[in-house]
């Protein structure tokens, strides 16, 4: 015990030099970043902004049909589908983006999003079902229903998974994937049930802006700038959940009342954005983690950049899944994945030590 | 000033606190001692408002802990948790700056003063040297020492620590044993070292079993008898320091 201990210590002695040296070479670098704003740079989001607008703009002008700048206002096929799915793709984007980034604060866990832990498929059932009832009829109909479905998932998983104060990750994934499965043959035997409406509820599992009109713009959009005021009115107190529900308590967050509230916006934002879209799958695990990267954890920084890349992301793979394979589609859903799944499996490796 | 009225908590039908009764005066550094498991984290945990006891109440100035908001409660009292979360990327400036967070308005940026608190507590505790590093890249002592200095950054008139010296080397336990006393600050401590309370801790709370068996002065409580008592191990005491007869 004691010779373990003389090693330990004789490590530390040999390490501590160089992480002295390794500290004043960054001072030199960070000595001014030290000090500076935790928000968001404004000249950054300014120029993302501009990216997202000139990337709007690129992709209202490609597509199964080309026309020229002169006839754009003439055009149906630009006011009536284009325009609507560009501006729906930026929203929904945004959306599942700052969620991805909540959840995981929340949940203290870097591999939720809201499709990982079975949110999207709770609300797409709810969807699934208002369809069947004709619930389409009324205009919160669908994403009401979406949103009850959604909830009771997001209490489930958490009833489920916490164990005390935190949330075990095991448990925690492995509650979404079985939710996601048992949802998935829910909706299977809907669809078996009621094939007549078959087409429609399959756009729910598969993820689609296919369908995306003005009247689906005007009800999430709304939704979506609330939802992600709130996420970016609480950013500081996300921080501190990292720190733990305790840790957080005592620094002065009602860590309960906090927790309760963005669940609620952010599950409320993710069921009208999937009752307009459908399921796009790990948009909220990519954006995030690829945030911080490069600007550092914290929320302040990271929820709204991720709201402007996520818009870009989930945008530009609209974009890919519409012309690609011209005249016909890929859904959406399916290039998200093919780039989230390999993310999803190196951060499980990565964190593999930490089960 | 600190009062705990007939405090009362258990974990399911285990009691772990029963009756604990006793006021702790203002700027006074309080051992709080006892075997492991005879509830002086739950204690600790009671008097910084994270636990609410199944009966009684604590008091601080007055107020009653169960009904301030966490805000207030953070302006009045800082808690040392006994093991510190490691599995986040801030750094340990990040990590200092939230414990300003009690005095911060949302969307509001840190100001001049925060940072320079932060500076501050970080050169009091040795660690401004580990400002860039992350909780990951640091050592249990080091780790141990940030926290403390977050604890410090909330500048409250309370500290509550959970053996936050357990893993310092001996220079570093004198150091920060030395730097608490200095702080003119309500100090409630879990410690092990008896020698460690004896020198540098103006009173002792020592628990058994869920109940305490003494409040006062440190020296009149760490009798031969107590500590044969307490933890069945024989001692002496030799001037002001109490030697282990093994």
């Amino acid at each position: 015990m004691a010779h373990g201990h003389r090693i330990l210590a004789a490590g530390g002695t040999i390490l501590r030099p160089a992480a002295a040296l390794g500290a004043a070479v960054k001072t030199k670098n960070q000595a001014r970043t030290l000090r500076q704003s935790s928000h968001a740079n404004p000249l950054t989001l300014a120029l993302l902004a501009l990216l997202l607008l000139a990337a709007m703009c690129g992709s209202c002008m490609v597509g199964a049909v080309d026309f020229s700048w002169g006839e754009v206002w003439h055009s149906a096929i630009f006011l009536q589908l284009r325009l609507p799915r560009v501006l729906m793709s930026v929203v929904v984007g945004a959306v599942l983006s700052v969620c991805g980034a909540a959840y995981q604060s929340i949940f203290r866990n870097p591999l939720t999003d809201p499709y990982v832990l079975g949110v999207s498929s709770g609300a797409s059932l709810g969807a699934a079902v208002a369809i069947l009832l004709g619930l389409e009829a009324y205009l919160w109909g669908v994403g009401g229903m979406a949103l009850a479905a959604a909830l009771a998932t997001v209490w489930l998983i958490y009833r489920i998974a916490s164990i005390g104060n935190r949330m075990h990750t095991t448990t925690l994934l492995l509650t979404g994937v079985c939710l996601t499965l048992l949802i998935s043959a829910a909706i299977s035997f809907l669809m078996v049930m009621n094939q007549e409406k078959m087409d429609s509820i399959i756009f729910w599992t598969m993820g689609s802006f296919a369908s995306a009109g003005w009247s689906d713009v005007a009800v999430v959009t709304p939704v979506a700038v609330a939802g992600i005021g709130v996420v970016l009115y609480h950013a500081r107190e996300l921080n501190l959940l990292l720190a733990g529900s305790e840790a957080a308590r005592s620094m002065g967050v009602e860590v309960e009342r906090l927790k309760r509230t963005l669940l609620l916006f952010t599950t409320l934002m993710v069921a009208f954005a999937v009752s307009a879209s459908g399921v796009i799958g790990f948009v909220g695990l990519i954006v995030p983690h690829a945030v911080r990267l490069v600007a550092g954890p914290d929320n302040r920084r990271v929820v709204p950049y991720s709201m402007l890349c996520g818009a870009l992301f989930v945008l530009v793979c609209d974009t890919l899944a519409r012309c690609l394979l011209r005249p016909s589609e890929l859904p959406v859903g399916s290039l998200t994945s093919m780039v989230g799944a390999p993310l999803f499996i190196y951060l499980l490796y990565k964190n593999k030590r930490s089960y | 000033m600190i009062v705990l009225e007939h405090i009362h908590a258990s974990f399911g039908r285990r009691a772990v606190l029963e009756d604990i009764d006793c006021t702790l005066p203002s700027g006074r550094v309080t051992a709080l001692m006892g075997p492991n498991g005879c509830g002086k984290t739950t204690l600790l945990r009671c008097m910084g408002g994270l636990l609410l006891p199944s009966a009684g109440r604590v008091l601080i100035d007055d107020d009653d802990v169960a009904t301030l908001p966490a805000r207030a409660m953070a302006q009045r009292a800082a808690y040392v948790r006994q093991h510190a979360v490691t599995d986040f990327d801030f750094s340990a400036f990040e990590v200092v700056l939230m414990g300003r967070n009690p005095y911060q308005r949302r969307l509001q940026n840190e100001s001049e003063g925060d940072w320079a608190i932060v500076e501050d507590c970080m050169k009091q505790t040795g660690t401004w040297h580990l400002r860039f590093a992350r909780p990951a890249e640091m050592s249990g002592g080091e780790l141990q020492r940030v926290m403390i200095a977050r604890a410090l950054a909330q500048t409250t008139p309370l500290l509550l620590m959970d053996e936050p010296v357990s893993n310092l080397d001996i220079a570093h336990q004198i150091e920060t044993m030395r730097l608490l006393r200095s702080l003119g600050k309500t100090v409630v401590i879990v410690l092990h070292d008896l020698n460690l309370a004896l020198r540098y801790c103006d009173d002792l709370m020592l628990l058994k079993d869920g109940k305490l068996l003494f409040h006062g002065e440190t020296g009149e409580g760490l009798t031969t008898e107590r500590i044969m008592a307490v933890y069945g191990v024989a001692s002496h005491r030799e001037e002001n320091h109490i030697v282990y007869d093994y």
